[in-house]
């Protein structure tokens, strides 16, 4: 299959559309949120052809959807969204991606960048300290059997009640951090082994913990809702459910696909394997799809009071305590409402690489955020900056209530080897001002910011197209990665 | 057996082949460990643990993809790395197999899944068996 660009159809500013009749598979059309110039960066690898695929899901609803900082996965591409209709369109395993609720949140703090400038790198060396990363390494916590399946049904409720976590904290997560369809049955042996030892732990690849301060706000009122203000210093978290998750994803892949006859589904690519959501199979796999985001709740929780511990360690005891804005997940299949054809429907809503962006209003949303929406919290390449934007009204009318989730990968990790001189990039990246602790020079060149597109022009397209608003620009100091 | 690694935007395509089936997915073991720890395989010839797998798959391609699995989750479950299969019993869709491989202290990289996309076990125009597999990172 060939995409041209005479294929796709502009449909309003920022929204183009492959049509249904491009490909007799397609149930609905594809649709790409993209300024052109993201557009055409986009064509450059096989994005577009992922998402055509995503169109032929049984059951979806209005149109397949990737951001604009979508690049190639395998099957689903990553920044893609996919609805389909409560309770028996398909859920995908490949729609949600291995690492089940990969996530990220933020902390704030009462302190100033201009004050604790001097701190920041025996802060980097502290966090580096407390929080395990990269490949093998274990956390503190070695969960027994009955312990794992506490952590599978209650999530981040779990570490709070263990002394891993703050109350208050569960407020301002997504879901409050805790799926209720959970079960810890449905979880194997396997999962369960590699989840003993990794809560607390951020894993290697694009995860990492940041500190970063707030170098611009744009909307003061919806700022000042979420805590935050020019010069203060916060600290940014990225990882998922780490091993326990990617073992849910390849049983239940594996357990779909030989389940798929008995439906009489058929699927371009053997990662778009899915059932019908009310089928056995099919919440077999949901239940501990939201056990495995239970997990990465509450694994970013204790990775919290890590990042507390490092925090108290470098500016004294009685500093006041990081503080949660907020926790969003960006793989993740959710039932929700939203519009079709001009009617709230049920769906089952798959994000894959797509952060939820519920605009005012919402029930779920914090107190203290329902009159200003859901914060969106997208990271940037390591090196550059972050945002966190607030999710609009207009989300439930073109992406189902989704928003992009970062910068979006362009090189290969080779490529980027190659172009990339670590050392010099850690020097360079300190002479700015930025202190990186990494595990391997390795994982500094694959992630170092030639290897992803500009997060400002992916920003920018989501707040023009008007799915969620530009609230605060985020500028590193230090970075923690595997 | 070839091993080659070729450019994907953000995994890893892996492109191995064999001069028969057994060869092509012992290809495919040595190429998976020699992405956790770089040319670890290469380097190391003798083993420390060993382990049994057996698998049902739908067809050839599955088997390929559910033994790598398998292999990448008794590696992390293990702490090790593996290099050498032995084929007990094996079929288009069945294989009964040990696994030998070395315990490690750590991974240089966080394989998070064997994908099943792209792969298709085939025999080229030199009847040689080839497949792409593609590694989520």
């Amino acid at each position: 299959m060939k995409i041209k660009k005479e294929d796709i159809h502009k449909i309003e500013d920022f929204l183009w559309e492959i049509p249904k009749t491009f490909h007799p598979k397609m149930r609905v059309p594809a649709r790409v949120l993209a300024s052109e110039p993201l557009l055409d960066a986009i064509m450059e690898d096989r994005s577009l052809v992922q998402l055509v695929n995503v169109a032929s899901l049984p059951g979806i609803q209005g149109a397949s959807l990737v951001m604009p900082d979508v690049h190639e996965g395998y099957g689903f591409p990553i920044g893609g969204v996919a609805a389909t209709l409560y309770p028996d369109g398909a859920i995908s395993p490949g729609g949600i991606g291995y690492d089940i609720n990969c996530g990220v949140r933020l902390l704030t703090s009462d302190q100033k960048i201009t004050d604790i400038k001097d701190k920041v790198e025996a802060l980097s060396k502290e966090l580096y300290a407390q929080i395990p990363s990269g490949m093998g390494k274990g956390g503190q916590i070695k969960l027994s059997s009955q312990e794992m399946d506490e952590v599978l049904l209650r999530g981040a409720e779990w570490a709070v009640e263990n002394g891993y976590g703050i109350k208050d904290d569960l407020a301002f997560i997504e879901s409050n951090g805790k799926l209720e369809n959970a079960d810890p049955l449905l979880v194997s042996e396997m999962a369960k082994k590699r989840g003993t030892d990794q809560l607390g732990t951020i894993g290697s690849g694009n995860h990492f913990v940041e500190v970063d301060y707030v170098e611009e706000i744009y909307e003061d009122d919806i700022a000042k809702a979420y805590g935050l203000y020019k010069g203060q210093v916060v600290v940014l978290i990225h990882t998922g459910s780490r091993g326990l998750g990617h073992q849910v994803a390849t049983d239940y892949i594996r357990q779909i696909m030989s389940a798929m006859p008995d439906y009489n589904i058929e699927v371009p690519d053997r990662e778009l394997a899915c059932v019908p959501f009310n089928s056995k199979e099919g919440q077999n796999y949901y239940k501990a799809m939201c056990a495995a985001a239970n997990y990465a709740w509450c694994n970013r929780e204790v990775i919290s009071w890590e990042a507390r511990t490092a925090w108290a360690n470098i500016f004294g005891p009685t500093v006041e305590p990081l503080k949660l804005m907020y926790d969003v997940a960006h793989n993740i299949a959710k039932v929700e409402t939203h519009l079709a054809d001009g009617k709230e429907v049920q769906m089952i809503v798959h994000r894959k690489g797509a952060t939820r962006a519920f605009g005012p209003g919402f029930e779920e949303l914090p107190e203290n955020y329902k009159a200003v929406g859901q914060p969106v919290i997208i990271p940037g390449s390591m090196g550059t900056c972050s945002y966190v934007m607030a999710g609009a009204a207009k989300s439930h009318e073109i992406t189902f209530g989704s928003c992009c989730h970062g910068a979006g990968r362009r090189l290969s990790r080779t490529a980027a080897k190659k172009q990339v001189n670590a050392p010099v990039l850690k020097e360079k990246l300190r002479e700015k001002g930025i202190f990186v602790e990494a595990g391997s020079f390795k994982g500094i060149a694959e992630e170092a910011p030639i290897a992803y597109k500009d997060v400002n022009l992916v920003v920018d397209t989501v707040n023009d197209s008007g799915i969620a608003k530009k609230i605060a620009k985020l500028r590193p100091v230090a970075v923690v990665k595997g | 057996m070839t091993i080659e690694y070729l450019p994907h935007t953000a995994d890893i395509r892996m492109k191995i082949g064999g001069s028969s089936v057994e060869e092509l997915f012992q290809a495919g073991v040595i190429g998976m460990g020699n992405i956790l720890k770089e040319g670890f395989c290469d380097k190391n010839k003798s083993s420390n643990i060993k382990s049994k797998i057996e698998i049902v798959a739908l067809d050839q391609t599955c088997l390929l993809i559910d033994l790598l699995s398998e292999v990448l989750s008794t590696s992390y479950s293990e702490k090790s790395i593996f290099c050498k299969v032995l084929f007990t019993k094996f079929t288009r869709t069945k294989a009964v197999v040990e696994i030998y491989g070395t315990r490690v202290e750590g991974f240089n990289e966080e394989i998070k899944a064997v994908t099943y996309h792209e792969a298709n076990v085939h025999k080229d125009n030199h009847g040689n068996w080839e497949t792409l597999v593609i590694f989520d990172i």
